[in-house]
């Protein structure tokens, strides 16, 4: 096999995991916020349910949980799978799992900002939903970028996870031509693909903490 | 006669612990009137201006504003007004805090004109001229576009009281305004404070600044064990032979 040829089947598939990157991105961290309110709830009902959900969703395999939505369909609703649900999986797998770890990050960057902020706005006559998005956010999102941009790194080796359903991303067809070809090179290359691809990110959410930074 | 802005009755507040704060609490403040509360830590003085402007609520007697009834007791419990009238209500004061509580990501500008643009629909252009007045009278001119982080105390202070005058209030409560600065800040802050007195700004100010509370108040209170256990004109509590009052203002002037 000649090296270009794997080369450009290996883009191919970083395609793939920059596709389950950038998608579970989107969805986990506006869905973690909304767990995160979840879970502060003064509803007993809606804050138990949470803590269940996140306990499961911290406390099992995410490879696990990637098999589960996969096969759920099936099992639960007798529905056929197609193999195009393969990659819908995924992104379901990936963002709801996601979304309770950034959910933890959220409450505690909620949690950290002083109640004074609350009653300030309060008595300025701000609504509870007005403070929340004008005042107490932007310093939320302020405090958790270094934890945010550790899960994100994760996040970009955990898309590897995806070849148990056989998507084509980055790793599943390192694996499958190292198989065929009996090297290891392919897999090398991933490895310093998921490298440069970090790299990338923690530049990038760098240059986001330092613009955040205009205020203290 | 004055019109009467602000009328607490018996309050009390015992907190779910069983503190009992307040005991029995009234109050009358006319328009125009600057009434200083006074006492050792614990007797009940920052917990009457947090009930006063709902932020704890009350457990007995009631609060009323402009004539209009805002929290009151009946048969055993708390009612407040509805909500149309509890925001009309909640416009008539405004609350300066011991430790600021600017918003750290808006500019000196921002904080002041954000609640009277998103709050009570003032136009952009209008509340930016208002801003700028109340800047030049507290003599923050030139930190319109600072963050609140690069200010001093004092300035900070100074910021959130004109932050509190942009709303308009009939009246103003200050809670401990300068205990989180040292003398010289503490100076400028209350230099400002004097000022509005002399503008006839209706104010209800919490201190230990007993000079101060001295030259500024047209009444004192004197609160311990969450009751008033004095109260009148500076000179009669300061010449008072209230054994204990004398005792307490000896401390802080001496």
């Amino acid at each position: 096999m000649q090296t270009s040829t794997m080369l450009s089947q290996l883009a191919s598939g970083m395609l793939v995991s920059i596709e389950i990157f950038v998608l579970t991105l989107l969805f986990s961290l506006p869905l973690g916020l909304l767990v995160a309110l979840g879970r502060m709830s003064k509803s007993r009902i809606l804050s138990g349910i949470i803590k269940v959900y996140i306990a499961i969703m911290r406390g099992t395999p995410l490879m696990l949980q990637l098999i589960v939505v996969y096969f759920a369909p099936y099992y639960v609703f007798g529905i056929n799978i197609s193999a195009r649900f393969r990659f819908t999986a995924v992104i379901i797998a990936f963002s709801i799992n996601y979304a309770a770890y950034f959910a933890e990050i959220f409450r505690a960057g909620i949690q950290s900002i002083s109640v004074g902020q609350w009653e300030a706005a309060q008595i300025l006559g701000y609504t509870k939903t007005q403070t929340f998005f004008k005042i107490i956010l932007v310093q939320v999102i302020q405090r958790i970028i270094p934890p945010v941009t550790n899960e994100t790194i994760t996040l970009v080796k955990d898309t590897s996870l995806s070849f148990v359903l056989s998507v084509a991303e980055m790793f599943t067809i390192a694996k499958q031509i190292g198989a065929r070809e009996a090297s290891i090179v392919p897999l090398m290359v991933a490895g310093l693909f998921y490298f440069v691809f970090n790299y990338v990110v923690a530049f990038g959410m760098e240059y986001f903490e330092k613009r955040m930074s205009y205020f203290r | 006669m004055a019109e009467v802005l602000l009328e607490i009755n018996n309050l009390k507040k015992t907190y779910e612990d069983g503190n009992e704060v307040l005991k029995d609490f009234s109050l009358t403040v006319k328009k125009g009137e600057v009434v200083s509360i006074i006492g050792p830590s614990g007797s009940g003085k920052t917990t009457v201006l947090r009930c006063a402007t709902m932020l704890t609520p009350i457990s007995g007697g009631s609060v009323a504003y402009i004539g209009k009834k805002a929290l009151w007791e009946e048969d055993g419990k708390v009612c407040q007004a509805s909500r149309q009238d509890m925001k009309e209500i909640k416009k008539c004061f405004g609350l300066v805090f011991q430790n600021f509580n600017l918003f750290p990501h808006y500019t000196v500008m921002q904080n002041i004109i954000d609640a009277p643009i998103s709050v009570d629909k003032v136009p952009r252009q209008e509340a930016i001229e208002r801003a700028k007045m109340l800047l030049e009278r507290l003599g923050l001119s030139d930190k319109a576009d600072h963050y609140p982080f690069r200010l001093s105390g004092g300035q900070q202070q100074r910021v959130s009281i004109a932050r509190a005058l942009a709303l308009q209030p009939k009246v103003l409560f200050f809670d401990e305004p300068t205990s989180a600065l040292d003398p010289e800040l503490t100076a400028e802050v209350l230099k400002v404070i004097k000022q509005l007195a002399a503008e006839h700004m209706t104010m209800i100010i919490v201190t230990h600044e007993m000079q101060f509370a001295r030259e500024v108040s047209d009444r004192i209170i004197f609160m311990e064990h969450g009751i008033v256990q004095a109260q009148g004109t500076p000179d009669e509590l300061f010449d008072s032979d209230n054994a204990r009052l004398r005792d307490f203002i000896g401390k802080f002037t001496s």
